[in-house]
């Protein structure tokens, strides 16, 4: 009975990091035992002031950065030094940056079939199929033959999430994805996440958006000087931390 | 097909004529001075040249040389294959013009007949109706040149029509005809498979000089991204062996390189498997050109974003994956403009290998002047070979440009 428990414990954890430290080369030691646990289905939103290590940390989740202590394990597999696992975690991982990073050479459309084409050795007709689908729930359906060059920065953070979910990842990622937008676009880019999080996606989101995270997050992470130093589901984190470094750093932002 | 839109001139255009006139040459006393002086001695030059090109020069030179100036001491039964081989590329190059305007791209509609086209359609005709005669080929040899010429317009025109219903991936497939017709060619000029072997000593004229640098700029261009790619590789090996090779090659005078490719090969390949010296020279030119064209592309690459490569790698792509279809066509457009530089005078250097006793065109051109029948003609013949060598690099610039607008900069944001 308690076996069975822990199991459908552990087989509902998609992601596990666990004690990463981590070494820039010129020896600034970014990550100082940083560790998180994130359950399937689960919306975890990470905050904390500029510098604390939050990009370094969620940018292990896909190997983007290496780190030199400590384990980390997507879906029970280990995410070392193994090119196999990493890639093979890539492809299940998408990731959203604060500069869209959508391909300007290709459409729309192609950036949005390049990967499931070349990786997933999908036809190309099936392949625009899904991404038309995916560009009609993000809201931009009608922009497919248009470059990224040619839309507002708000429709390319759409595209580029649309871009992510071609993969049909089981765990997104997003750093600071409304950062570098003008404020007027931020809803568009929060309500297409919001939608995401309401079917069931699993999500890792850096990000200062407090309303965003009050009202989405199953639990917030604190960050602070490459540490982890406070989880908590969202009331609890703004309206009661426990430690003194969240009370600061929310009499700060809020 | 939009062939038939003309441009017409708003009315009172004559005037802003003279508007502009005024405002740009005449605006002060001191501008319209320094404009009539310059006027003055542009047309001053020009009609001395004339003057010279009409009167005074002697162009037998030219007419009584051309074949060898075009194509050296090929033996002249043999000489189809070559005519052979200029309707095969006009064929090739009709077709590619013509379903590179007919496949739009679908952003931006574009004329089938743009004006540049007309232009260059009409300027191809005319010189293949007055170089012929000017020369005083046979009608025979005129004839040819003229069906050539037909020939690529009609290409142009065939493929501009049906080019739309074969749809994009033609283009992609048709570009490998090229390298097909390019070994094709060789077979054609060299010999082999049933043709009578022609040996490379008696290749000569443009025919050598462009087979030269084609071969380089065809070949130092994989070489040149892959030793591009080796400097910023993360394996310590490949790194250095591409600064070494990049560095080294650099630091050399192209001549010595020639010289020393003349003497040293033989020496480090065992008997037959030293090329004969054409291919010699041909292989030095590429492994010149190829350190330059690295540089080129590594300018290219550093333009890129860090983030293309991650966005790639993070969508699964694998790193090969991300060069070839994220990374390499992004820096590869930033570094065109350079690298079509480089092969501008990668072209020109390909008159160095006169000194090594290749003949190419300027060692042809250098027999044809010390023949005793034509001694004192410099003139004629080193404006000859100055305006072929200027069409070749026009043609090479004008490409480039068109190559450039194709794969618009537009689109590209600006870059982090
Ligand atoms: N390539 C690098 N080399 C050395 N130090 C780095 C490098 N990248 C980041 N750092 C340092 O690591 C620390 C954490 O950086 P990180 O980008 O993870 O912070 P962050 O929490 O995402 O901050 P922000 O909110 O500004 O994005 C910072 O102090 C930064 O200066
Ligand atoms: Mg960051």
């Amino acid at each position: 009975m308690i076996a069975a428990i822990a199991e459908e414990a552990t087989q509902s954890l998609i992601l596990e990091a666990k004690d990463v430290h981590k070494w820039y080369p010129n020896g600034f030691h970014a990550l100082r035992g940083a560790s998180l646990q994130v359950q399937r289905g689960e919306v975890v939103v990470i905050m904390g002031p500029s510098g604390s290590g939050k990009s370094t940390f969620i940018r292990t989740f896909n190997a983007l950065e290496d780190y030199q202590k400590g384990a980390i394990q997507f879906d029970g597999l280990p995410l070392g030094n193994d090119l196999r696992h990493i890639e093979a975690i890539r492809r299940e991982v998408g990731m959203v940056f604060q500069q869209f990073n959508l391909f300007p050479h290709l459409t729309v459309l192609q950036n949005l079939t390049l990967a499931p084409m070349l990786v997933r050795r999908r036809s190309r007709a099936q392949a625009q199929q899904r991404a038309l689908e995916l560009l009609t729930r993000v809201g931009i359906a009608e922009q497919a033959g248009k470059f990224p060059g040619q839309l507002s920065g708000g429709q390319q953070q759409r595209v580029a999430i649309a871009r992510s979910l071609c993969m049909d990842p089981r765990l997104m990622l997003f750093d600071e994805p409304t950062s570098a937008l003008d404020p007027e676009m931020v809803r568009e880019v929060l309500d297409v996440m919001q939608g995401l999080a309401a079917d069931g996606m699993t999500m890792v989101v850096v990000t200062h958006e407090v309303r965003f995270a009050r009202q989405v997050a199953d639990r917030v992470v604190l960050m602070a000087d490459g540490e982890v130093v406070e989880i908590a589901p969202p009331e609890t984190f703004f309206t009661n931390p426990s430690h003194e470094r969240t009370r600061r750093f929310l009499d700060q932002i809020l | 097909m939009g062939n038939s839109v003309t441009r017409e001139l708003p009315p009172g255009s004559l005037q802003r004529c003279k508007d502009w006139l005024r405002k740009e040459l005449f605006a002060t006393r001191l501008d319209g001075l320094l404009s009539l002086v310059l006027i003055g001695s542009i047309l001053a030059a020009l009609f001395g040249l004339l003057r010279w090109a009409l009167l005074q020069a002697n162009w037998a030179v030219i007419q009584l040389n051309s074949t060898l100036l075009c194509i050296g001491r090929y033996p002249i039964e043999q000489q189809w294959r070559l005519w052979l081989l200029a309707f095969l590329l006009a064929a090739t190059a009709g077709a590619s013009w013509g379903l590179l305007r007919s496949c739009r791209r679908a952003d931006r509609p574009g004329l089938l007949w743009p004006r540049n086209d007309r232009i260059a359609a009409a300027v191809l005709l005319a010189v293949c109706l007055i170089i012929p005669p000017a020369l005083g080929l046979s009608i025979a040899i005129a004839g040819r040149w003229l069906a050539i010429a037909v020939l690529l317009m009609a290409m142009r025109w065939l493929l501009g029509r049906i080019g739309r219903r074969l749809g994009a991936d033609a283009i992609k497939w048709f570009a490998l005809v090229w390298p097909v017709i390019y070994l094709l060619g060789m077979v054609l000029i060299n010999g082999g498979f049933g043709l009578t072997p022609v040996a490379s000593a008696e290749w000569g004229g443009l025919m050598l000089t462009l087979l030269q640098a084609s071969f380089a700029i065809l070949l130092c261009f994989p070489l040149g991204v892959m030793l591009a790619l080796g400097r910023r590789s993360s394996y310590p090996l490949l790194r250095w062996g591409s600064v070494i090779y990049i560095e080294f090659i650099r630091g050399a005078p192209l001549i010595t390189l020639l010289f020393l490719g003349q003497n040293i090969l033989g020496f480090l390949l065992p008997g037959g498997l030293a090329p004969e010296r054409v291919w010699r020279a041909a292989w030095v030119l590429t492994i010149f050109a190829a350190a330059y064209l690295a540089e080129a592309v590594r300018s290219g690459l550093a333009a890129i974003p860090n983030g293309q490569m991650e966005a790639a790698r993070s969508l699964g792509l694998s790193t090969a994956q991300g060069l070839q279809h994220v990374v390499l066509p992004q820096a590869l457009r930033v570094a065109l403009p350079v690298m079509v530089g480089q092969f501008i005078s990668l072209l020109q250097d390909t008159t160095l290998l006169s000194l090594i006793g290749l003949m190419e065109l300027l060692g042809t051109a250098r027999t044809v002047m010390a023949n005793p029948d034509f001694l004192g003609h410099y003139g004629e013949v080193y404006l000859t070979l100055a305006l072929l060598f200027w069409c070749c690099c026009a043609a090479l610039g004008l490409g480039s440009r068109a190559l450039e607008r194709r794969l618009d900069p537009h689109h590209l944001p600006n870059l982090r």
